[in-house]
């Protein structure tokens, strides 16, 4: 757990057209951006994702054994799927340079979770499952957000800001 | 005697209504006229029945049958003065027997619900040429010996005297009774607080109830 | 001797399809119920809203979720056209206000039926509890009772105004109000207080008590509990003149 006293330096969260919708700097540790430069981190961002996606190949799932009374399996029966046919294709998950690590989180409505860490911050996926949990909570449930709008709610920065202070 | 009311009640075949025809019911049995009033004193809901306890046939017949339609309702809201004065010295919601009209010996029963709204019961005891009638009568049946004839002469007791305590409480237990259903009215979300309830299955509620403890 | 029974028109005054109903031994009562309301949908399983028990609730829980995105969708309902803050309070506080009502009738059912424990604690017997009469013990209803029946505990804390002009004013406490949770209002609503609904309820409880009030949520943030809210219970003059008297009476 030492690992996880070391730093979570800040979180952006992209809407699903790829617009910043919260941007918020918990520790220091980078260097600064511009609001301007966040802005076209996430369009950026959002692009390449979207791009790794697409790219991402599909691989033959396995061959249904071929029932005796049927005789043939028919080769119009899809014979690619993704990994898990379960999970959508994630594509990027994370970028890595040897001072930070951005780890990203998409949800099942394309809204999309990036977390700058340092590198050695371990169960970092712990901390953006709790991320979602407190979005999911004080944004989505308060009447006055709108969706797809910036998040301007004081109690997810309260609660958000409480439980990673409290972590540390 | 008992076969001509036999003729004029065809319906009640069973045991119990025999019994009653063998006796003059009038002489046994309450007529009484049970109303809702809301905060506001607009009625809500009203219902009028006879004593179903002891062979009891339920149906009202009161005193002045050509006057009973608006007479009762007269009756029990010249009551409400001391009803309302009744609200702030007791906190119960069971106010027992308040008022009584002498002219009809009508004796008024007020519960009231947290929320205001006002059950009033008017009973009026059958039309009693005396006191030694009420006797004679109990001796009668109690001289049939029959099953009937105890649950009989407790009920007319009751009917003797509108204020005796057990007919406190059967009345307790009756509104008490329609208490619970009138909740269940106000939980449902298509009611507002001073609609009239129209409800069948509540009118059904508050008859039943009027025949188990009345 | 045996008159037709003159029930018949008297019951006709308030429904006049039901009144044949008396006139049937009452054998056949239950059959005649179905039969009697054609206009009456039952349920599929014959369960009507009268066959339910009202205690059902006391262990069966509701999803803290459903009740944030229910409100949510009230506050969100509330703020269409709306012209002010002051307006979207008004009608918060307004969609309280019958629940209030109908909650004082199911608080009463509810702890006459389970015998005491709820409601009149100091009492030991049985009894139903009594209807307020006083100021003190509806707030005391409305402080334990009913917080506990709205949000599982008692409320934080029960005030009486220190000033003699404004006697007629009480504050009930809530240092993290439920229904505000998950809210949190825009910077240019930030006087806003949605726990009005509340305050709405509150008022219901009091007027169907008796006790014309006015009832406001206010915030009142303190560093440990960021959406500590008061409410402030105002009686009118009424009410105010008649606690004297029931108190120069004796009447608790």
């Amino acid at each position: 757990m030492s690992d996880n006293t070391r730093g979570v330096f800040s979180l952006i969260i992209i809407n699903k057209a790829g617009g910043l919708i919260y941007q918020r700097e918990f520790q220091a540790g980078l260097r600064k951006l511009s609001t301007n430069d966040y802005l076209v981190l996430a369009g950026t961002f959002h692009g390449v994702h979207a791009i790794t996606r697409s790219i991402t190949p599909k691989i033959p799932i396995a061959q249904p054994t071929p029932s005796p009374a049927t005789g043939t399996t028919g080769p119009a029966a899809p014979g690619y799927s993704y990994p898990n046919p379960g999970v959508p294709v994630s594509g990027l998950d994370y970028l890595e340079t040897d001072k930070f690590r951005l780890t990203c989180f998409q949800t099942l409505t394309g809204t999309k979770f990036l977390l700058f860490t340092d590198p050695l911050t371990g169960s970092v996926e712990g901390i953006i499952q709790k991320i979602y949990e407190l979005y999911a909570d004080y944004v989505m449930k308060n009447p006055f957000y709108q969706i797809e709008m910036p998040v301007r709610c004081e109690a997810f920065d309260r609660h958000l800001g409480a439980w990673l202070r409290g972590r540390t | 005697m008992a076969a001509t009311s036999k003729a004029t009640i065809p319906s009640s075949s069973t045991i119990h209504g025999s019994i009653s025809t063998l006796n003059n019911p009038k002489l046994l049995e309450m007529s009484y006229y049970f109303t809702i009033l809301s905060p506001t004193d607009t009625p809500l809901f009203n219902i009028a029945f006879g004593t179903s306890k002891g062979g009891g046939d339920g149906i009202a017949r009161f005193r002045f049958p050509e006057t009973a339609q608006y007479m009762n309702q007269f009756i029990i809201h010249s009551s409400l003065d001391i009803l309302e004065e009744a609200q702030w010295t007791n906190g119960g919601m069971y106010l027992k027997h308040i008022d009584t009209y002498p002219p009809a010996a009508a004796y008024i029963t007020a519960f009231l619900t947290p929320s205001g709204a006002r059950f009033l019961l008017l009973h009026q005891p059958p039309n009693l040429p005396s006191s030694t009638s009420t006797t004679s009568g109990l001796g009668s049946s109690s001289l049939l010996g029959t099953a009937g004839s105890t649950t009989r002469a407790s009920s007319s007791s009751i009917a003797a005297n509108p204020t005796s305590p057990q007919t406190e409480e059967a009345v307790r237990q009756f509104m008490n009774e329609v208490y619970e259903n009138y909740v269940k009215t106000a939980m449902n979300p298509f009611y507002k607080q001073g609609m009239e309830i129209k409800s069948p299955v509540f009118r059904a509620r508050v008859n039943a109830a009027g025949k188990k403890w009345l | 001797m045996a008159v037709p029974p003159r029930h018949a028109t008297m019951q006709s005054i308030s429904n006049g399809n039901t009144a044949q109903g008396n006139d049937r031994p009452p054998t056949q009562q239950s059959q005649q119920q179905s039969q009697q309301s054609p206009g009456l949908r039952v349920p599929s399983n014959r369960k009507t809203i009268y066959d339910r028990h009202l205690n059902r609730t006391r262990n069966a829980e509701l999803s803290r979720a459903s009740f944030a995105f229910l409100f949510g969708e009230m506050v969100t309902y509330a703020q269409r056209r709306v012209t002010g803050i002051q307006d979207l309070e008004k009608r918060l506080n307004e969609q309280g206000y019958p629940l209030g009502l109908r909650l004082l009738d199911l608080l009463f059912y509810r702890s006459t039926s389970t015998s005491s424990s709820a409601l009149s604690s100091s009492s030991t017997s049985s009894s139903p509890p009594n209807r307020p009469l006083r100021i003190i013990t509806l707030l005391h209803l409305i402080h334990g009772p009913l917080w506990r029946l709205l949000f599982g505990r008692a409320a934080d804390a029960l005030e009486h105004s220190v000033s003699a002009e404004t006697a007629n004013e009480y504050m009930i406490t809530d240092n993290d109000p439920m229904v505000n949770t998950y809210i949190s209002a825009p910077r240019d609503m930030n006087m806003l207080n949605c726990a009005a609904y509340v305050a709405g309820i509150i008022e219901g409880v009091c007027d169907g008590c008796g006790f014309e009030t006015k009832v406001s949520a206010h915030n009142q943030p303190t560093e440990l509990w960021p959406s500590r809210t008061v409410f402030l219970v105002r009686f009118g003059d009424p009410v105010m003149e008649r606690e004297k008297v029931l108190e120069r009476a004796g009447i608790k």
